[in-house]
């Protein structure tokens, strides 16, 4: 089986012969409710996760003037302050100065305004109808995700072509297959015999943004960064459940398509895994824990689902580190992932003589604002802008 | 509301152009907007939309007509990345639009869903010329004698006329002048979507109903001729076919068959690419078609984005 999976000819044909054998699998659902879900997820994608963000190269930071404009809702006629900026295009990202001169300052106030711009279109100025029972996310925080972003990157192209030549997808399908560990057959015909343990995620991200061309790794290939949980329970305790299905590997788009390398991912949290429910059963050091879970599952599927388009597989380890980016919100919170593959071998055999590790960074989550008021924004927070711009500005260093 | 265009006009006193007018024409001319480089972009988004979008073998209609709009609209954003004052623009999707006028002492109205509108903070500035806005004067309107130009318009009592720029937005709202309105046909069965005839009558429609509840915003519900014409873009596409369309409303006095008329110019069924094999067509171990985005016309998407930079640059 192995040699003819290294022997087929297409990238397609390995995805085909690869996810051929369908048996009941474990599906990983990246956004839930399960208790220390992020410490399992660890352990079946062996992952390390280092809290804060991964240390960027001095290059790729932007120096950024001092806010001219004050924090103030974007709403109003904006002040003309040029920014070369970092639009943030939240949905409402009213005024969004054109760069003048392509200063290398990026300018705050332009961003803010523009995200201010995005939010208070989505909530206060369009007149929507009542949000959908329990669907909360689509009224408000969904539209106002979808246009900040799409303007900010329209508006970040400017600094970073490998944003000009990117491409958006909305509500893509992200899935990734994978074996991880070993189990005996309970019951049926194949009782008793050694099975490995299949895991399955299928992923909805809000947005993605995919680009031609890698981005850079953070950290050398073989770095080791912490340690892996290590559980000995079985998956199922977690819960998860076993399924049996079409084993999927996709990133969004097929093999043919020239934008196959991931840049950043959007995700929206549900209405049910919101932070009010966690606070009410007293579960408040779960919140965090649904972030990092998402981010963890979300961007191991992703990034392994490029690699495989480049033809890698668990026998076939990465000869270079796979990096994307995520960025989990429900709105108003958001928490920033950045994610490096450096390891697919993940299956029984392979993962004993495997000394890499995939490495997971990704912050808490921090408020974007405090709340919206009668045409304000109150309480703007530059500093969760400013990620969200660096996020988008990162590319490979000869760009 | 089913009429042809013939019709639309007629309700709406307009007179029509064929083609786009010189104005946009002169974007589409114009080398400075780099519209070359933007084809191998465009068929990258036709080729996403058609063939890559998803899992399975091919996307269906529902899937890939908005993921194509999506695609085109995320090529021409990126162009603010050049022109700055792009981003002054804001997309806002599933807004209503309610406009009422009387014609010839029958009371009409527009009202619902009108797609997707892009709206700006700079209204686009007239594209014809004051003579020709005088010469619509000359201009005899096609009746449709015996026919009553009301046929197959639903007569409902309506018991508040409504006229509000979508009754979308509230004060203030810094976005104010309509831009664009995008038309996706993209129901999946055949009959559920409008023929082309139709979905441009339904663009004139609702263009005029946009620009109609505008110009009362700005100068009063009094019936009069515009001194400052209100020029609102439309365009329509069910995946391949596009419809583009400008209209200008140079009067609100929308009573009488004489006086100025307001004018529209329609670009009509052009077609973004001839077709797009998912699977290539083997005829007896022979590859006839190969898969892949076939017959790729460039100027569909150029006029897009020509509407798209229009009243920007």
């Amino acid at each position: 089986f192995n040699q003819r999976v290294h022997a087929a000819a297409t990238v397609e044909e390995k995805l085909r012969l690869y996810g051929k054998l369908q048996r009941p699998k474990y599906t990983v659902y990246p956004q839930t409710f399960a208790l220390n879900a992020d410490r399992w997820y660890r352990s079946f994608t062996k992952t390390v996760f280092v809290p804060g963000m991964p240390p960027r190269s001095a290059a790729a930071k932007p120096p950024v003037a001092a806010a001219g404009t004050t924090p103030e809702a974007a709403r109003g006629p904006e002040p003309g302050a040029e920014a070369p900026g970092a639009a943030e295009a939240p949905e409402v990202a009213k005024t969004v100065e054109p760069a003048a001169g392509a200063a290398p300052y990026l300018d705050m106030g332009e961003l803010r305004s523009l995200a201010c711009d995005a939010l208070l279109q989505e909530s206060f100025y369009q007149k929507k109808k009542r949000p959908f029972l329990y669907r909360d996310q689509d009224h408000t925080p969904g539209p106002f995700l979808t246009q900040l972003v799409s303007t900010l990157a329209a508006l970040l192209s400017g600094r970073n072509p490998l944003l000009a030549a990117s491409s958006l997808d909305l509500n893509p399908e992200v899935n990734f297959y994978w074996h991880h560990g070993e189990e005996t057959v309970v019951h049926g015909h194949r009782k008793g015999r050694v099975d490995p343990v299949r895991f399955q995620i299928d992923d909805n991200p809000h947005l993605q943004i995919r680009v031609p061309k890698q981005l850079p790794e953070v950290v050398p290939l073989e770095s080791d960064l912490g340690e892996v949980p290590v559980i000995d329970h079985k998956p199922s305790k977690l819960p998860l459940f076993k399924k049996q299905y079409e084993n999927k590997v996709f990133i969004g788009s097929k093999v043919a398509d020239p934008c196959c390398y991931g840049h950043t991912q959007f995700h929206l949290l549900p209405d049910k895994l919101k932070r009010e429910r966690f606070i009410k059963e007293r579960l408040e050091d779960q919140i965090e824990v649904v972030y990092r879970s998402n981010g963890i599952a979300s961007l191991f599927a992703w990034t392994a689902a490029q690699a495989m388009y480049q033809g890698f597989w668990s026998e076939a380890d990465v000869t270079r580190p796979f990096v994307s980016q995520a960025v989990v919100t429900d709105g108003k919170y958001f928490a920033f992932f950045c994610y490096q593959l450096n390891t697919l071998a993940l299956n029984a055999e392979t993962i004993k003589n495997n000394p890499r590790k995939n490495i997971c960074w990704g912050t808490d989550s921090k408020p974007l604002y405090d709340i919206v008021e009668d045409g304000n924004v109150k309480g703007f927070n530059d500093d969760v802008l400013l990620q969200l711009v660096r996020f988008l500005l990162n590319r490979p260093k000869e760009l | 509301l089913f009429p042809g265009v013939r019709q639309a006009q007629w309700l709406t006193k307009t007179k029509l152009v064929e083609g786009l007018p010189p104005a946009v024409q002169g974007i589409l001319d114009s080398p400075a907007h780099g519209l070359q480089e933007l084809e191998e972009r465009a068929k990258h988004a036709v080729s996403h939309a058609r063939l890559w979008d998803t899992a399975e073998v091919a996307p269906r209609r529902e899937q890939y007509c908005p993921v194509l709009f999506e695609n085109l609209i995320h090529i021409c954003r990126l162009m603010s990345g050049r022109y700055p004052s792009l981003s002054k623009r804001m997309l806002a999707r599933d807004c209503r639009i309610a406009a009422t006028w009387e014609r010839e002492s029958i009371l009409l109205q527009v009202r619902g869903l009108s797609g997707i509108l892009m709206n700006s903070m700079t209204p686009i500035p007239p594209v014809a010329s004051k003579e020709e806005i005088l010469a619509t004067k000359e201009h005899v309107l096609e009746t449709f004698y015996p026919i009553a130009p009301t046929i197959d318009l639903q007569e409902v009592n309506v018991y508040k006329e409504l006229n509000d720029t979508g009754q979308c937005f509230g004060d203030g709202y810094p976005y104010s002048h309509p831009h664009t309105l995008f038309f996706l046909e993209s129901a999946n069965v055949r009959t559920n979507r409008f023929r082309p005839e139709q979905l441009r009558a339904k663009m004139l429609m609702f263009a005029f109903g946009n620009a109609l509840a505008k110009a009362k915003e700005l100068h009063g519900n009094d019936p009069k001729v515009l001194e400052q014409p209100v020029v609102v873009q439309s365009i329509g596409t069910d995946g391949q076919l596009f419809q583009f369309m400008v209209f200008q409303l140079n009067t609100t006095d929308l009573v009488s068959n004489d006086g100025i008329k307001n004018l529209v110019w329609i670009d009509s069924d052009q077609n973004l690419y001839e077709k797009a094999q998912c699977v290539p067509e083997v005829k007896k171990g022979v590859v006839t078609k190969p898969a892949g985005i076939s017959g790729f016309q460039p100027d569909t998407f150029k006029k897009f984005l020509a509407l798209y930079l229009h009243g920007t640059v």
